[in-house]
Order: C-alpha cells, then sequence, then structure tokens
C-alpha cells in the first residue's frame, strides 16, 4: 500500500510540474523568433518593430510551433530512458529467470511506447508547423518510426505465445534485439545531416531551459508513478491466478 | 584412454557439418525449400511487371532497381526461414537436436549458415533473371558483378543470421510467418537501407563507388552488431 501511495504522490506532483511548465512555456519562456513579417500598417504587438521600408512595417515573427518542444523533446528523451530500463530488466531476466524481471521489463516497455506514442503525436504537430508536411522521411523520424514499430512487434510477439515461460524468454530476447535501435535513433541525428533539429548544440537561455527541465522531470515522474503502479497491479494478478489454480486443483 | 575420449568427443566442427548436411540431404531429397522460395520469386517479379505495367518506355527502372531486388530477397527469405523452422519444428528435429549433446551456439551456426547458402542459390538465380527481363543492369556491365555478389553475400549474411533467430521463436507462435514479419521487418529495416544504396550505386554505375563502399560498411557494421546479439540469444531461445 505504501508503494501505491508513494505513486499516487509522485501523480500528483508530475502533474502540477508538467502543468507549471505548460504555463511557463507560454508565459514565462522567451520567445523564439523565426524570420520576418511585413504588414501595410503598424499594429499594436510585444513583437519588435524590425524596420519600416516602402512596403510596410517588418516585425519579428514570433515562432510558436516551438512551444511543443517543452513537450516535445521530454516525451523524446523520457522514451529512450524508459526503453533502456526495460532492456536492462530484459538483460536482468534472462540472467536470472526471476519472474518478477520479465514484469518489470514489460510495464517499462508499455511506459516507454506511451512516451513513444505522445512523441509522435507532438512531433508531427511540429513537423506540420515547420516544416509543412505531416510527415517526411528523414533520419531521425525514420529511425523512431521503426522503434516504434519494434515495441509494438514486441507485444504482438508476447500475445502470440502461450506458454507462459516461453512468453517471458522470447519477449526478452526480442526486446534486447529492438533496443539495439535505440542508440541510433537518438545518435542519428548527430553523424548524418538530418533536417531534425538537435537540441543543447547551441545551448538556450534560462527562460526557456527552466520549463524544459521541469516538464522532464513532471513527465519522468508519472511515468515512474504509472510503471509502480502497473507492476503492483500484475503482481496482484499472478497471485491471483496462483491462487485460482490451487483452487481449480 | 585416449583413444577412447577422442572417440567421445565430437568437435564443434563436425557437429556443425552434421547439422549443415542434414538440411543439405533433405533439400536434395524434397527439393521442398528451393522449388517454393524460386517460384515465390519469380511471382514476385511478376508482381513488379503488374506495379510497373502503365509506367510506359520512358520510365528508367535503374534508380528503383535495387529495392525491387532486395524487396524479392526479403519476401523470399521471409518463406524460406519460416519454413526452414517449420521443418525443424514439426517433426521434432529441433528437440532431438536440443538432447543431442550439442553445443547450442553451434545450432544457430548450422542453421544459419543451412538459411544462408539456400538463400544465395535463389539470388544466384533470381538476380540475373530480374536484371535481363527488367533492363536494370543497362548502365554497369560485367565489371560490377564481383561488387553485387559482395553487397548480396553481406545482406544475405544479416537476413540468415538475425532471421534465423527470429524464426525460431517464431514458429513457437500461434501467429507464426505473420509474427515472422512483424518481428523481421522493422530489425532488418537499417540494413536493407544500406544495401538497396549500395546496389543503386552499382546499377546507375556510380565511378567513384564512394556510397558503395560507405553502404557496405554500414551493413557489416549492422551484421556484426545483429550476428553478435543472436549468436548470444540463441541460447536463451532454445532453452525456452
Amino acid at each position: 500500500m505504501k508503494e501505491i501511495r508513494t505513486a499516487l504522490w509522485l501523480a500528483i506532483v508530475g502533474g502540477v510540474m508538467t502543468t507549471a511548465a505548460f504555463l511557463m512555456a507560454f508565459f514565462t519562456a522567451e520567445v523564439q523568433q523565426f524570420g520576418v513579417v511585413t504588414l501595410p500598417k503598424a499594429i499594436n504587438t510585444v513583437f519588435p518593430l524590425q524596420g519600416q521600408g516602402a512596403d510596410g512595417f517588418a516585425y519579428a515573427r514570433p515562432w510558436f510551433s516551438q512551444k511543443i518542444f517543452y513537450f516535445h523533446v521530454p516525451f523524446a528523451e523520457a522514451s529512450f530512458l524508459v526503453f533502456t530500463v526495460a532492456a536492462y530488466f530484459a538483460v536482468r531476466f534472462l540472467m536470472t529467470r526471476e519472474r518478477s524481471y520479465d514484469t518489470k521489463s514489460r510495464v517499462a516497455m508499455e511506459v516507454a511506447l506511451l512516451f513513444v506514442v505522445l512523441t509522435l503525436i507532438t512531433g508531427d504537430l511540429w513537423t506540420k508547423a515547420s516544416w509543412g508536411v505531416w510527415w517526411e522521411w528523414e533520419p531521425r523520424l525514420t529511425t523512431y518510426f521503426i522503434m516504434t514499430l519494434l515495441m509494438v512487434a514486441y507485444f504482438v510477439l508476447r500475445s502470440s505465445l502461450e506458454d507462459e515461460e516461453r512468453r517471458a524468454v522470447y519477449g526478452s530476447v526480442f526486446g534486447i534485439i529492438a533496443w539495439i535501435n535505440a542508440p541510433i535513433s537518438f545518435f542519428i541525428t548527430r553523424v548524418i545531416p538530418s533536417d531534425h533539429p538537435v537540441v543543447f548544440k547551441s545551448g538556450m537561455a534560462t527562460s526557456n531551459l527552466v520549463p524544459f527541465i521541469v516538464a522532464q522531470v513532471g513527465m519522468l515522474m508519472i511515468g515512474y508513478a504509472v510503471y509502480v503502479i502497473r507492476v503492483r497491479e500484475e503482481r496482484m494478478r499472478e497471485r491471483l491466478e496462483v491462487v485460482k489454480d490451487s483452487l481449480e486443483g | 584412454m585416449a583413444e577412447k575420449k577422442q572417440g567421445l568427443h565430437i568437435s564443434g566442427m563436425r557437429q556443425f557439418k552434421a547439422i549443415l548436411k542434414k538440411d543439405i540431404v533433405m533439400e536434395l531429397r524434397t527439393k521442398e525449400m528451393l522449388t517454393s522460395m524460386g517460384l515465390y520469386a519469380l511471382l514476385v517479379l511478376l508482381i513488379y511487371r503488374i506495379a510497373l505495367s502503365q509506367a510506359g518506355s520512358a520510365f528508367d527502372v535503374t534508380n528503383i532497381a535495387g529495392g525491387l531486388l532486395w524487396l524479392a530477397i526479403v519476401f523470399t527469405s521471409l518463406l524460406g526461414l519460416n519454413r526452414s523452422l517449420v521443418h525443424e519444428k514439426d517433426q521434432g528435429c529441433l528437440d532431438a537436436l536440443l538432447l543431442a549433446p550439442v553445443d547450442r551456439p553451434v545450432i544457430f551456426f548450422g542453421k544459419a549458415i543451412g538459411n544462408l547458402l539456400f538463400l544465395m542459390i535463389v539470388e544466384v538465380l533470381v538476380t540475373p533473371l530480374f536484371m535481363l527481363i527488367f533492363g536494370a543492369g543497362k548502365y554497369a556491365d560485367a565489371s560490377t558483378a564481383g561488387y553485387l555478389a559482395l553487397i548480396l553475400l553481406v545482406g544475405s549474411i544479416g537476413i540468415a543470421g538475425v532471421g534465423t533467430l527470429l524464426a525460431t521463436m517464431s514458429v513457437n507462435t500461434t501467429g507464426k510467418d505473420f509474427v515472422l514479419a512483424v518481428l523481421f521487418i522493422p530489425v532488418m529495416f537499417p540494413l536493407l537501407l544500406a544495401v538497396v544504396a549500395a546496389t543503386w550505386a552499382i546499377l546507375i554505375a556510380d565511378p567513384q563507388m564512394a556510397v558503395y563502399w560507405k553502404m557496405l560498411g554500414i551493413a557489416a557494421v549492422y551484421d556484426a552488431i545483429m550476428l553478435s546479439a543472436a549468436y548470444a540469444l540463441y541460447e536463451f531461445v532454445l532453452g525456452a
């Protein structure tokens, strides 16, 4: 019960932090400027007037789609981190054959898949706003999409196996094989020329960095809370199965 | 005493040869794998003809020919890998192999080399046919055949090696060939991207071959990483 209480507190604190990050992203974070827009007459705006020419008034154009950065990037980093945790537990399972490691690995994979889906949704919105297309076959997007398919394949494999021991072993083996793609996807934008932006190369203003970190910590807290509650649920289900079996037998 | 010990101990090489020989002998008797894989590859080429039927004579197939060739190989190998392991399981051969005092890694290499061998035979038959009927190799000449053989070998090693591991898992699932496809295609994706680019470089007769060597390197690195992982993990899959 103590575990669950801690998890609930983590979820609440994480939720508050993520909400705070959302508000900070819109109200305190420095607005990224993106190009110049020329209007026929002067308007009342907080964005600085760049110049006044024959064709009108030139204003710095704010880059609102950049706001998604505070959510997309933490989701993506969390997905890589939790996927790595899942692969670690898969290795532990194969080494020790303790069933609890397999449960942990599977639940971590679920949480990772949740973060992956959120990354894809937020990334897609940004891609449409920034590149004008919903999807581009670009190295980061391609490898990340493959990573998603590998995670889905992990669950397809598990649900297609009836024997419990086999499900655990095959799941762990495939989880490790699938994880090999994670570092490739993570580092590929730094190796191959890619349209996908590389963050933290040029540094960031403090007002941008703070909501980013708050969002990242908050999301990891929520993710961890979901993980703890799900592991607990699975363990209770396993116990229930044992009780059922002994009653039937 | 020493003689007796020698008689009992069967070296890994002999175990490996025995497993490989078993697959070859079975194939020579039934000719099942090669006919089904060969025929299937031929049917894929026929499907390509349908896909390209409205493209017109001005359409140059060279740019996509590498991709088409590797697609045919991927589909054919999916079929072959599944069959190769279904045989082992349905006839109880895998269980017998596990009972026999054979090292687990040897089983992996025996099966993987067997699959590689059949895949290469099908490739040797299908690739020239593909070049002929689609006119894909018109910019390349006979001197590039060696490059093509090399990239086909590197790609097939990855397909057969990782495919053997994945097929050993998928034959035990209820989904069998469907599960194999779901596992196999995303895992193979980086390798296929590299080998298709390398094949493209050959077919357009890229004079420097810089793309070819770079992509061959990537494919070889993929093979090394994935084969090490498959080799290390195969023991667990067999034990379950």
